[in-house]
């Protein structure tokens, strides 16, 4: 009778499921409320979870509660921690969820709510959760080894290699991408870059006292810098409408990447409980109450979906980034539904501190399935606002023109209605100088965002604070990825350097760490230029080759665990992690040939480039315009490089990866699997299921 | 009514007790009570330096993802 009732319930959440998500695709005409977008995701996100996400636990990879996980046989309460799954769940949840699902889904919302949703949803499902539920079991498996150690193992010690090179060159393009949407929402804002400056300072004061007043008590430390924090949000109306310190911190967008690129370099030099931890542990309680409010002010608010289900833009000619819907919705969502960066956190921290092998269903599959349901969130944000406003706020000038009535003429041509006053009283209101031009994201979301918690608290007289509290939240975790980026960055070119001259290799000797910290930064703080004096407005470029890259990663993470189910003879169940592995390759494949040879100049770099050159040598550039356009067709070169490289590695990858399986199918080769050996678990008998999160 | 009340603290405390795991506040805690610190020969650490040295193994592995 039990089970009969369960069988019908969950019946009945895949009708409501089914039944939302028709809404969403087949509704046409008047605006759709965004409750069907929560239903839907939430419906799926069950179904998935209490059918596919189990059946891969228990036919694919047998989980097993009788062996023993590393947390048991290593714990030595530093890296290797028993840990209850809930805070783990939590742990794992604040390191996955960065800018990628709020920026990646706004940006995408240009093709209209749709696509976006639909892959968010089955993205994750099938692919995202996926890839982190197998690389987390695999590195349990294996004492908590990272994705490169297990590429070098599995596949080849070749295969090892390319992983790291990609690791490296992909978190040069996250810092570069990540921090011009910082500048993005900063440029010519005095109360944003007020509130945001004041977080260093905040940030200091937080890890002096960590380090010499109460060592170690984060939690009261993080209570007082949330409030100072909020108090700087507030205070940046007073800094913005004083004319003398609006002018201190009204910045042009050159300016804004320098003084990034300062802060990513001090970050990563300085000692780490100084300013990046403090910094870290402000931005995770930050992080997880902004996400609750938007969740809990999307239900109470339920806002009408303004956007339409597909916009004009599906034929590749969007004014944010350029590009066909195929393959530039799945490069743009990126990190909502499957992030490559994933594996390297499934594969880090997590496996050290899993108490039972079932809690990696829990973790892995279920925590890429709340980042998903963020995204759609950010969706929903984005498409409430009317759609010319959108576009207004994320098209760059050369596309619409520098704000009035040419740029309202362009928008409202497009079959989206927009006044200039609108765009004024809607900058007004919000506390900026102007809303024209402002891509990345950022901004769009942070209106989103503004409107559904004003509604809910304090109404338009509140605006202006939740707009910033929006801008604050979304810059702070995202410096928060920059500074600890630049970090992880700065180990791995001293361990690269190491291998040629040793003394390089010491993490503490202060010469290696500022070269290598200058190094890193140089890295991507010369992308972030790029990106900030492109003409195009530099989303258009990074940004794809940000997905382009992580989504690589994704597929070699894909391709490690394919192999590994063949070594374990599951032989059977492999389109499970090959499927998703194929779609990828086909979809990153598809877009860095479209990035680098397609002819429409938006789109091909070298077609860019070739523009370029054209108008240099007909004279249309004025004399003291060329040295700068040369540089622009050398930057468009370098990315066409830099993307050609990055497909070449993930198919040198996957070729040793077909001749590694082509041997063991036909047994040319021994097939050796390398996990550690079988230890039964000693805590069968006295466990507490209570204490460790099994009630 | 009780019940409730003791529902309720259990809960409270459970949450409390997460929030400190989640943050690192107990996390000195957690590493003097581990089997590996019982069982070393070597000195075991104050709250400061055990603070100091978790945050720099901490970050010096991606931990943050985009």
């Amino acid at each position: 009778m039990k089970r009969l009732f369960s069988i019908a319930v969950w019946i009945a959440v895949g009708l409501l499921g089914a039944g939302a998500l028709g809404s969403i695709a087949l509704h046409r005409g008047e605006p759709l409320n965004a409750t069907w977008f929560v239903v839907a995701a939430v419906c799926c996100y069950l179904v998935a979870y209490r059918l596919y996400s189990a059946f891969v636990a228990a036919k694919v990879l047998a989980l097993d509660d009788t062996r023993a996980t590393p947390s048991e046989r290593h714990d030595d309460g530093r890296d290797f921690v028993p840990t209850n799954k809930w805070v783990l769940f939590g742990h794992h949840f604040a390191a996955i969820a960065g800018p990628g699902p709020l920026v990646g889904p706004t940006l995408a919302a240009q093709f209209g709510y749709l696509p976006g949703t639909l892959w968010l949803i089955a993205g994750a499902a099938f692919a995202g959760c996926v890839q982190d539920f197998v690389i987390l079991f695999c590195s349990i498996r294996r004492d908590g080894k990272s994705i490169g150690q297990m590429a070098r193992e599995e596949v080849s010690e070749r295969g090892g290699f390319i992983a790291q090179l990609a690791v490296l060159a992909i978190m040069t393009i996250l810092l570069a991408v990540i921090g011009l949407v910082v500048v993005n929402a900063l440029k010519s804002s005095p109360w944003a870059t007020f509130t945001l400056a004041m977080t260093i300072p905040i940030a200091l004061l937080l890890g002096l006292y960590l380090r010499f007043v109460r060592p170690g008590r984060v939690l009261e430390a993080s209570v007082m810098g949330v409030a100072l924090v909020l108090f700087v949000v507030v205070a940046g109306q007073w800094v913005a409408d004083s004319p003398s310190w609006a002018r201190v911190f009204t910045l042009s967008g050159v300016a804004l990447a320098f003084a990034i690129i300062a802060y990513g370099f001090a970050a990563s030099a300085l000692p780490v409980w100084l300013l990046l931890a403090p910094r870290d542990y402000l931005s995770a309680f930050i992080k997880a109450g902004a996400i609750f409010s938007l969740a809990a002010g999307i239900l109470i608010v339920r806002p009408q979906v303004l956007m339409p289900p597909l916009t004009r833009f599906i034929d590749g000619t969007g004014p944010v980034f350029a590009g066909k819907i195929f393959p530039f919705c799945f490069i743009t969502i990126a990190c909502g539904a499957i992030s490559g960066f994933h594996s390297l956190i499934s594969s880090g921290t997590t496996p050290k501190m899993i108490l039972r092998e079932s809690h990696a269903r829990f973790i892995g599959y279920g925590a890429m399935l709340l980042e998903s349901f963020v995204g759609v969130m950010a969706m929903v944000a984005a498409c409430a606002m009317p759609p010319g406003v959108y576009f207004a706020i994320n098209s760059p000038p050369s596309i619409v023109g520098n704000a009035g009535e040419a740029a309202v003429s362009t928008i409202s041509g497009w079959g989206y209605p927009l006044q200039a006053q609108t765009m004024t009283d809607l900058a007004h209101k919000v506390g900026e100088i102007t809303l024209w031009n402002r891509a990345g994201g950022a901004p769009s979301l942070a209106v989103g965002m503004a409107q559904i918690f004003s509604s809910t608290i304090g109404g338009e007289r509140l605006l202006s604070i939740w707009y910033h509290f929006a801008i604050m939240f979304e810059a702070l975790f995202i410096l928060t990825v920059l500074d600890a980026g630049t970090r992880v960055g700065r180990f791995m070119v001293q361990d690269l350097g190491g291998r040629f001259w040793k003394p390089f290799g010491r993490t503490r000797w202060m010469p290696g760490v500022l070269i290598s910290s200058a190094i890193i930064v140089a890295l991507w703080g010369y992308f972030l230029y790029q990106g900030v004096v492109d003409p195009l407005g530099g989303i258009n470029s990074l940004w794809p080759l940000f997905g382009i890259s992580n989504q690589l990663l994704a597929a070699v993470a894909l391709v490690v665990a394919t192999t590994i189910l063949m070594k374990m003879g599951k032989l059977r169940w492999i389109w499970v992690t090959l499927l998703p592995m194929a779609g990828l390759v086909i979809i990153t494949m598809t877009a860095s040939y479209q990035k680098i040879f397609d002819a429409n100049p938006r789109i091909g770099f070298l077609a860019y480039a070739k523009v370029l050159a054209a108008q240099i040598a007909a004279g249309r550039i004025p004399a003291e315009k060329v040295a700068e356009t040369q540089r622009l067709i050398f930057n468009q070169r370098l990315d066409a490089t830099v993307t050609g490289v990055l497909a070449a590695m993930i198919l040198v990858l996957i070729f040793e990866a077909l001749v590694h399986w082509y041997s063991i199918l036909t047994r040319r080769k021994e097939s050796v699997l390398h996990e550690s050996p079988y230890v039964a678990t000693l805590w069968a008998a006295d466990y507490s299921g209570t204490a460790h999160g099994d009630d | 009514m009780r019940h409730a009340a003791k529902t309720t603290s259990r809960v409270l405390r459970r949450f409390w007790r997460g929030l400190r795991e989640w943050c690192g506040d107990s996390a000195y805690e957690t590493y003097l009570r581990s089997k590996g610190t019982q069982s070393s020969p070597c000195r075991t650490l104050t709250r400061a330096e055990f603070y100091v040295e978790q945050l720099n193994r901490r970050y010096s592995r991606p931990n943050r993802c985009c």
